[in-house]
């Protein structure tokens, strides 16, 4: 099972990547051709607000690799104090209440994306390319579902780790 | 009850370590439910930061100092400060300083001027007879030195939390950014190495100039950056744009210490995870502060600190304890959304100017970086360098006294940060 679960987080990781190396040079070319382009009294309307999208996205998806590798800001005190104790088995516990507890916080989350994006839909106005705003803020729910994607995933394999320090300690 | 109950939950979530985002996205929950307002205001809030003019100045000026520490920028910066002041007394020392302090205004003190300098700059200053306590405390202070010198991240983002001009924060940040170096430059003459070591290199124009001609590329860029800002040639977006692009060419296919396909995707992996975990706090944080200062929170704060502060300059010296305490418990970024909207209000009340307190703000949380018990740099260098914390804590102690005496000199001259708006 832990296999399968691997893989998929492979899977949502290269997916991620790709698709912030292609943001991210993206915003990198097309901000600044908009300033060149803006020398020569020819202005490219779309792009200043193409590029806020695009790093608006990058925020989620930036999220979701430091969710792979467990480097969100926290404040963290207690469970920076019981690692330095050595109480793994508490530290284990916590870490897995951390998993659980934004799981929650993303679904309710969620619920309050789709909302907003219902309502943003029936008023919206058109920001680019002949996009209405209402589309635009589709990003929210998708880079949140993205989010809850990874924690799950990693949750998941948390326990893949126990297990093996478990059949460690066995031998 | 209930309410009580929620905080202390939330609390506890905080200092178990959730991230940051998830505890300021259940505490706006959690407030709008129960003022009842729909929580569809929380992802309004959220989309609200794409209308931010300035936002993608944080992903690109990231981007581009992740591509200096990556390349071999560090090593020729290294050399060319080394060939230029290293015949001064504690000039080696200094050079650290200077190096690491533009290093850090360009990746934002999220502690990858430790990793990518810290193992060249160590062993040149053991070399040079450099105590160990001086060179350990010295490159894990030089950790977060530089926040307050253009572009640094903290600055950014202070300037998009607090509403204030970017531009003019910038400038204001350059006389204390100052200050600090002068005083710890002053402790690094103090440490030179004394006796048979002590013997002042001899300036070498030729080395200079070879060591010059290998970095001028990049050694420019500091210098670019401010003119064109303050030259009114780009503004701040601009000028992150093209520092990005300016950095991409010169690593990628000028010194071609990057590969296209190889490394240029890992650093925008590694750059990338920790802007987007701050823009996620920035996202997250603004519909619960926003509430926060619509309950008038800030001004009951303030009725209360009035009852035992009376004037600016005691104010001032709470704000300092105060801020060094969020220093130690909080990582930078998180105190920035946290703290920022709540504590100008009130600093505006006691009279206390706008930028000047971004400067108090930036320079305390720099120390926290370096403050036990939970001080980033210390984790990173205890890391980096396989050392105990404790080894760690005792050697930043003088530096950490230093920069508190550079925090007093900065919170009570506020015309070091104003006088350019006078």
């Amino acid at each position: 099972m832990f296999k399968v679960v691997k893989k998929i987080d492979k899977g949502v990781e290269l997916f991620t990547t790709w698709l912030l190396v292609a943001s991210v040079l993206s915003m990198l070319f097309l901000s600044s051709f908009s300033i060149v382009a803006r020398w020569f009294h020819y202005n490219v309307t779309w792009i200043d607000p193409f590029v806020r999208h695009v790093v608006f996205l990058s925020a989620f998806l930036g999220g979701v690799i430091a969710t792979g590798q467990g480097t969100h800001i926290g404040i963290d005190i207690i469970g920076k104090f019981v690692e330095s104790k050595g109480w793994h088995a508490v530290k284990n516990l916590i870490t897995k209440c951390i998993f659980i507890a934004s799981m929650a916080v993303l679904v309710w989350l969620f619920k309050a994306s789709v909302d907003f994006t219902r309502v943003e839909m029936e008023f919206s106005k058109i920001e680019f390319w002949g996009i209405p705003s209402g589309y635009l803020v589709m990003l929210i729910p998708i880079g949140l579902t993205l989010l809850f994607l990874r924690f799950f995933l990693v949750f998941l394999l948390s326990f893949e780790e126990k297990i093996e320090v478990n059949k460690e300690s066995a031998v | 009850m209930s309410g009580s109950l929620a905080a202390a939950g939330i609390i506890l979530l905080a200092v178990l370590g959730t991230p940051l985002f998830i505890i300021m996205s259940l505490a706006a929950l959690v407030a709008f439910t129960f003022s009842g307002v729909e929580v569809s205001a929380v992802a309004q809030e959220f989309y609200r930061i794409s209308s931010a003019p300035t936002l993608m100045t944080i992903p690109l000026f990231t981007f581009a100092g992740y591509l200096m520490a990556e390349s071999k920028s560090p090593q020729r910066l290294l050399k060319l400060a080394e060939t230029g002041l290293g015949w001064l007394p504690g000039g080696i020392s200094i050079v650290a300083l200077v190096v690491c302090a533009f290093f850090t205004a360009f990746t934002g003190a999220s502690g990858v001027t430790i990793i990518a300098l810290g193992g060249l700059i160590y062993p040149i200053l053991m070399k040079d007879g450099y105590s160990e306590k001086y060179s350990l405390g010295m490159v894990t202070a030089s950790g977060s030195l530089g926040l307050l010198f253009p572009p640094s991240l903290p600055i950014i983002l202070y300037g998009l939390v607090a509403k204030v001009d970017i531009d003019k924060l910038f400038k204001a940040g350059l006389v204390p950014g100052l200050v600090i170096m002068i005083i710890l430059s002053a402790w690094a003459v103090y440490n030179s190495p004394k006796g048979e070591t002590n013997k002042f290199k001899k300036f070498s124009m030729g080395a200079f100039l070879q060591a010059l001609r290998e970095a001028w590329l990049e050694a420019l860029l500091p210098v670019a950056v401010l003119v064109g800002i303050y030259g009114g040639f780009v503004t701040v977006t601009e000028a992150a744009a093209f520092t990005a692009l300016y950095v991409f060419v010169i690593e990628v296919f000028i010194y071609k210490d990057l590969s296209l396909t190889k490394d240029v995707p890992k650093v925008i992996v590694d750059s990338m995870s920790l802007v987007g975990g701050i823009l996620l706090i920035l996202c997250c944080a603004l519909g619960f502060t926003n509430f926060l200062v619509d309950e008038d929170v800030p001004l009951k704060i303030f009725a209360l600190m009035k009852e035992f502060l009376h004037d600016k300059y005691s104010f001032l010296l709470f704000l300092n304890i105060f801020l060094l305490i969020v220093g130690c418990l909080m990582d930078i970024f998180s105190a920035i959304v946290v703290v920022v909207p709540l504590i100008i209000p009130i600093a505006n009340d006691f009279g206390v100017d706008p930028i000047h307190l971004a400067m108090i703000f930036l320079a305390n949380l720099e120390i926290g970086y370096l403050t036990p018990p939970v001080g980033i740099n210390l984790f990173i260098s205890s890391f980096r360098f396989n050392r105990p914390i404790t080894e760690l804590y005792r050697a930043s102690v003088p530096f950490l006294i230093l920069l508190i005496i550079a925090l007093a000199i900065i919170t009570y001259f506020p015309i070091l940060s104003l006088f350019w708006f006078q």
